[in-house]
């Protein structure tokens, strides 16, 4: 079993020490050959909206740079794990690149989720089970909330946490999730 | 003369910019011989190195419209940074006006204007960590067919719906206190079914691929997953 560990070394805070120790020894504990990446500014560059991975080279992103890897480690992994700082509400810039720059692992066709609303199809019959972790220190209630509506409100196949108590309530909630590939629901 | 500045954030950086184009029919509305208007591309904002330059300009705005597309729900990455870069300005420098006020135009090619909405929830918060007033979005879906479609008859209403938009920021900008506004949310009316819209969008895609030299089935392939 295979797990990767996403996170974002920009804000090297004492949260993201102990939230990156913290889940990387979870994974160990549960098995998973666990690989890690922690990002920089420059590690990566921003979409530029170019769809050149739907339309050029079908699946995968024509930027030249480290994120081809990235999005084949996470499409073979079992368990993906992005620790993300939580940012006006969203993501930092960093977590954001891996974010927009997983385009190439859906398709470019519109279809309907069960609310109605429109999605693109997913490329793969299976995904890693894919959890974001959100951190921060004084954050409001209503950045969290938030940072929960950006991915829950429009993509049932992720799941979002908040680190906002203990290192023992995240692991509980964790040790609940089923870890491992799931389909690709929209 | 009070500043607007407009911030176009499309990270494309050639070829047209759906979210530079109603952030143009925005500012055309906007009397000049009240207010000065500035343009700032994000993107060549970044590519040319010129932040310190433009976060001075944003520094002494009275006004802010943020134009951009939606990715993945939310802002893109580029726009992402953009911000928590003037942030980092805003916290260090001490001639920055405070109170300003900031809109938001958010456009995405997904007919539904609703799911651009966490995405102005996001410049709300920022202007709250930079003490600026968030009026209120102009949340836009379908942007891109609208746009390349703003002539055709059946888009007469959506495109008098986005005039009104951009017209209610404008007197919103005149008025010193005035009342809060709603969001303003603007689909595209086809006068036919959102099935038909589908299959335009899923064609485009399609004839593009062809255009590279591409087979429809090669829009299927699975680079990472050779077995599924």
């Amino acid at each position: 079993m295979k797990a990767l560990l996403i996170s974002d070394q920009e804000y090297p805070t004492k949260t993201y020490q102990a939230l990156n120790d913290l889940t990387g020894k979870f994974l160990k504990h549960k098995g998973f050959d666990t690989d890690m990446i922690e990002l920089e500014a420059e590690n990566l560059t921003f979409c530029m909206g170019c769809f050149g991975c739907w339309i050029k080279k079908p699946g995968e992103c024509v930027i030249n740079d480290r994120m081809a890897q990235i999005n084949r480690s996470v499409m073979n992994s079992d368990v993906v794990i992005y620790l993300s700082p939580i940012i006006f509400g969203q993501f930092s810039p960093n977590i954001k690149n891996i974010i927009d720059r997983s385009l190439p692992n859906m398709l470019p066709f519109f279809e309907t989720r069960p609310d109605g609303s429109t999605m693109h199809p997913p490329r793969y019959d299976t995904y890693p089970r894919q959890i974001i972790l959100g951190y921060g220190d004084e954050i409001s209630d209503e950045d969290k909330q938030l940072f929960i509506d950006v991915t829950k409100k429009h993509r049932r196949n992720i799941e979002v946490l908040i680190y906002q108590e203990t290192a023992e309530n995240i692991v509980e909630v964790l040790n609940k999730m089923e870890l491992g590939r799931v389909g690709g629901i929209l | 003369m009070r500043n607007v500045v407009l911030v176009s954030a499309s990270p494309k950086i050639n070829g047209q910019s759906v979210s530079r184009e109603f952030l143009e029919i925005a500012g055309s509305q906007i009397n000049t011989d009240v207010f000065s208007k500035t343009f700032i591309d994000v993107r060549k904002s970044i590519l040319t190195h010129n932040l310190s330059e433009d976060f001075e300009t944003l520094s002494k705005a009275d006004v802010i419209i943020i134009s951009f597309p939606l990715y993945y729900f939310c802002l893109p990455g580029i726009l992402t940074r953009f911000l928590v870069d003037y942030y980092n300005y805003y916290t260090v420098s001490e001639n920055v006006k405070n109170h300003i006020k900031v809109y938001a135009i958010v456009n995405c090619g997904f007919p539904e204007p609703e799911i651009n909405l966490e995405a102005v929830r996001v410049i709300k918060s920022f202007c709250q960590h930079i003490n600026a007033a968030f009026r209120f979005g102009v949340l836009i879906g379908g942007g891109p067919m609208m746009f390349a479609a703003k002539d055709a008859p059946f888009m007469k209403k959506a495109v008098q719906k986005l005039n009104n938009a951009f017209s209610s920021i404008t007197a919103d900008i005149k008025v010193e206190n005035s009342a809060k506004t709603g969001h303003v949310y603007i689909g595209v009316n086809f006068p036919f079914s959102r099935r038909l819209y589908f299959f335009m969008g899923n064609r485009g895609w399609i004839s593009t691929a062809r255009k590279n030299g591409l087979q429809k089935k090669d829009l299927y392939k699975k680079p990472y997953r050779l077995n599924e």
